[in-house]
């Protein structure tokens, strides 16, 4: 894939033994992410998202093992790395923000504390020092007084302010990758567009190339350069974001599209919901996953006996999963 | 995290008999669950049959073969009295099981009480039944039965009234915090709103679902009622001799443990194997029933 | 942080009027009379009335209630029906030997807990977990006057490591320590067993939590997550708990001593019920009592300046 990606992910495979024989979670996903660059991953619950980058950070939770692919950071593979040298990579290198920002603190540290543990995990520095990068990177994320601030508990701050600590906390090292997995889902509205701004405005200053794992198409939408679709642990398509999700080649991601409230559609349009249930990964059909779900005709032969692979469409910026594809656009001519 | 990793195995199409024998299933493999409750069903067996199973009665003395060491006809030997040491073991099943009974009836009948009213009321009748429950709660479990046991006398009756006393308060301090993490769900606001009486309230919907921890608290109590009652029998305040009870077998045997050991290590080893069982069953029933209970129960059961 | 200390010693002031309430009631649930009950069974008309006199029994109970708080409150228990010195001395005299017993026998259980309950709890299903459980399991479940009573055999008489009786008459301080090891080992034993299983359910827990995954993807070492930032949050239900256990350790107390023939104030009160000295069961069981509520009272005042949460709220 493209050149000087910062992050780039080739076949990544992780599977968990259930009682009916190994769950793919994560099955043979590629994607790359370049400096500077914002890509989204949506998809439903359990299609995943967060496992797949679980998986490029190897914490995956046991009894779940990463089986194979390739993970190249800075062009380095990183799924060989021993276990300190990768270590030494999380959260200097690649970090990660978490959903719920009310229990991903400790609550019996202040949050200097916290941030000092990450800190000093990473860099020589002693105590003061740290202390004060801590205090510099607090204000960075516009925590107001951070002086006073610091040696605050985690319950005597709201919701927005302890992910903006987490925030600081992942940039405390100026990581080349910032991974925020759905960084908003917890907070108010009117918090969410701030966090989201303070993100954006931190990746184009740090440089820093951004995943954003989510499933609200909004926000995709708004913040996202190109955006990556999961179905059932596999990516269904990747897409520039220039192009709207009208342009999409995939019918899971229409589907996905036509299933969210719109206010630029008239409002008597009726929403579609996808039919059917989301896949048992432990009994994926031979073929395209989305094949029981799928609304361009059911039970083509292809679709049901072979798994498409993720190709080029019209430009080898747009790759699909759908060998259907032009079906698709043949379909909404006027999208 | 772990719901986006795992799909849900019991999906609608799976017929309910198969997943009735599939939970059914999880409990007996858990090994410890399935194993304790083995050694329990063989007790009760052996306490209901003992005057068939016990080759001697329990107070029938030997006196020709006083402090005799294991033979065919007294396979674990004798005691001071001649009397058949296994005999009174098995005999002595019977008193353990039955205080454990007991006491696990009482404690649990009036502890969930207190602990559901007080739970379920707050306010100032919460706060004035905890600071009681509180205050009985800094004795020592054990020395309050003791003294209990010393100020009414010495008998099976006795020892049960005052284990129970002793050990309410703790199982009333779990059912609270239990019933505390219930109330404010939203089913019970509900019941509330559509005008449940309190009464009502408390009956279908707080107790049931109150109950997995209730059930833990049973086995820690059956357990240290079992303890309880052989420490007073050992010191001599329980069950009176010649009535064979295993606290005052090793009792006996304390005075010959170096000459006749086998006296108190089989009683010894009996105590331990039915308080075992009841851990390994109560830690069993933890794990399977529901895990998040795990901070209410054993802590404050001591 | 200071309100709270005020808020707790408050409740421990309630809790210590409510344990005298107790007290008095308990030498009440004698059936009967209790001046009679003291005295025995051929004691006369003349000296039962005395003795009711001298305890005041023939008053109205509110009375003797009243009196019965005030003058515990003011530290007189009542007189030994045995020896006629004040009951209180008498304990005074026993709680060195108890405070030895207990203390260090909660020591044991929590340096010996603690951190075997933590290496269970990290090595969640291994071999060594699976043992440390077994000997937990096994610890509170076999009843600590029978333990005592092997390891007598074993310790004292066969192997000679260690005197059979749990106290010595000499003064030198080496030769107390040496008699007091197997009876503090007997009570440590059963106490480190809970505290190991409570640390590793409290460990387990805590390490399943987001913020530990959120230090592991941030790159902080495993060792710093699981001996500084898990570590504290799962010591805190121990430290609850050592309150607990001290109380509970309190109550081992009188069968350890009972079988190492060791003196303390369970064996006063074991002495004191046979001996149907009924005001000094009430004076031993008092103290023991208030020993429990201080502890548990100082406790809750470290758990505040550990927790922050506790204090706070």
């Amino acid at each position: 894939m493209s050149d000087g990606a910062v992050l780039a992910v080739r076949d990544l495979r992780t599977v968990f033994p259930s009682e009916s024989g190994p769950v793919t979670t994560v099955d043979k996903v590629s994607f790359s992410l370049g400096a500077g660059e914002t890509l989204a991953v949506v998809g439903e619950s359990g299609s995943g998202k967060t496992m797949t980058f679980l998986s490029v950070l190897r914490l995956v939770p046991p009894p779940g093992r990463v089986i194979g692919g390739e993970v190249l950071f800075e062009g380095a593979d990183i799924a060989t790395l021993s276990a300190s040298a990768m270590r030494s990579i999380r959260g200097a290198g690649i970090a990660m923000v978490f959903q719920d920002p009310l229990t991903a603190l400790n609550p019996v540290f202040t949050i200097g504390d916290q941030m000092l543990e990450v800190i000093r995990a990473h860099t020589g520095m002693g105590p003061r020092q740290a202390r004060v990068r801590a205090l510099e990177v607090l204000e960075r994320v516009h925590i107001p007084a951070p002086a006073q601030r610091i040696d605050d508990y985690p319950h005597q701050l709201s919701g927005g302010m302890r992910q903006r600590v987490l925030i600081a906390m992942a940039i405390a090292l100026r990581p080349k990758v910032l991974i925020a997995d759905e960084p908003t889902t917890a907070l108010d509205v009117t918090v969410q567009a701030q966090i989201l701004e303070l993100l954006a405005e931190l990746r184009s200053e740090l440089g820093m190339g951004m995943v954003l794992i989510t499933h609200d198409l909004g926000l995709v939408a708004k913040y996202a350069d190109r955006v990556a679709v999961m179905y059932a642990g596999r990516v269904v398509e990747t897409s520039p974001m220039a192009r709207g999700f009208g342009q999409s080649r995939h019918p899971y991601t229409r589907s996905l599209f036509r299933s969210i409230p719109r206010l630029d559609l008239p409002a008597d349009q009726p929403l579609t919901a996808i039919a059917g249930q989301p896949p048992d990964l432990a009994r994926l059909p031979a073929g395209c996953a989305f094949e029981p779900r799928c609304f361009l005709g059911n039970g083509r032969e292809d679709c049901r006996n072979e798994r498409p692979a993720l190709s080029p469409t019209t430009s080898d910026r747009h790759l699909s999963a759908c060998p259907h594809w032009r079906t698709l656009l043949d379909a909404e001519p006027g999208a | 995290m772990s719901a986006e990793v795992l799909p849900d195995t019991t999906a609608d199409t799976v017929p309910r008999a198969r997943i009735v024998r599939r939970i059914l299933g999880r409990y007996l493999r858990h090994p410890g669950l399935s194993l304790g409750l083995f050694v329990l069903v063989l007790l009760s067996f052996v306490a209901i049959a003992a005057p068939w199973l016990a080759p001697h009665g329990p107070t029938e003395a030997d006196l020709m073969n006083t402090l005799a060491h294991p033979s065919g006809e007294y396979l674990l030997g004798t005691d001071q009295y001649g009397r058949d040491i296994l005999s009174r073991l098995i005999w002595g099943a019977r008193i353990s099981l039955e205080v454990a009974l007991a006491v696990v009836a009482l404690s649990l009948t009036f502890g969930s009480a207190i602990g559901a009213i007080a739970g379920y009321a707050g306010g100032w009748v919460e706060r004035i039944m905890m600071v009681c429950n509180d205050i009985l709660l800094a004795f020592p479990g054990f020395l309050l039965a003791l003294a209990l046991v010393a100020a009414r006398g010495s008998s099976l009756e006795n020892v049960i009234l005052a284990v129970s006393i002793a050990y309410t308060p703790r199982v009333a301090a779990v059912m609270r915090s239990v019933v505390i993490t219930i109330r404010p769900r939203p089913f019970i606001e509900a019941s509330r709103a559509i005008g449940m009486s309190s009464s009502r309230v408390l009956l279908r919907h707080v107790l049931p679902n109150a109950l997995p921890p209730v059930i833990v608290v049973t086995t820690v109590s059956a357990a240290t009622a079992i303890l309880a009652e052989a420490g007073l029998s050992f010191l001599g305040l329980g069950v009176q001799p010649p009535t064979a009870t295993w606290g005052n077998i090793i009792s006996d045997g304390q005075g010959f443990i170096t000459s006749n050991p086998l006296i108190s290590l089989s009683a010894g080893l009996c105590i331990a194997v039915t308080v075992i069982a009841l851990n390994l069953l109560g830690d069993g029933l933890r794990d399977t029933l529901d895990p998040q209970m795990r901070r209410y129960t054993g802590e404050r059961m001591l | 942080m200071l309100r709270y200390t005020a808020r707790r010693l408050l409740l421990m002031s309630i809790t210590v009027i409510g344990m005298v309430t107790v007290v008095f009631f308990l030498l009440r649930a004698i059936p009967g009379d209790p001046a009679s009950y003291m005295l025995g069974d051929y004691a006369t008309e003349e000296s039962v009335a005395a003795l009711k006199a001298e305890l005041g029994l023939d008053r109205p109970v509110w009375e003797q209630y009243l009196g019965f708080v005030k003058r515990a409150l003011t530290g007189d228990l009542g007189t030994s029906v045995v020896t006629g010195q004040p009951a209180f001395d008498e304990v005074l005299e026993s709680i060195p030997w108890s405070a030895a017993l207990s203390v260090s026998g909660i020591i044991i259980a929590v340096l010996a807990g603690v951190p075997l309950g933590v290496m269970s709890a990290v090595r969640h299903g291994t071999f060594a977990d699976l043992f440390v459980m077994l000997g937990a399991l096994i610890g509170i479940s076999f009843p600590v006057f029978w333990v005592g009573l092997v390891c007598i055999l074993l310790l004292a008489h066969e192997v000679r490591l260690f005197p059979a009786l749990g106290a010595s008459s000499s003064q030198d301080f080496f030769t107390q320590v040496h008699h007091l090891m197997l009876p503090a080992l007997v009570l440590g034993f059963s106490v480190a067993a809970y505290i190991a299983r409570l640390t590793r359910s409290a460990m387990l827990e805590v390490l399943g939590q987001d913020f530990v995954r959120v230090a592991r993807a941030m790159g902080v070492p495993e060792r710093r997550i699981v001996y500084r930032l898990a570590l504290r949050n799962a010591l805190i239900p121990v430290l609850a708990v050592i309150g607990v256990t001290f109380a509970w350790s309190l109550g081992s107390a009188i069968l350890v001593e009972a079988v190492f023939s060791r003196p303390g104030l369970g064996s006063m009160i074991l002495k004191a019920v046979f001996a149907r000295d009924y005001q000094l069961v009430q004076a031993g069981v008092f103290v023991l009592a208030s020993a429990v509520v201080l502890v548990n009272t100082s406790l809750d005042i470290v758990y505040g300046w550990v927790d922050p949460r506790v204090s706070v709220s």
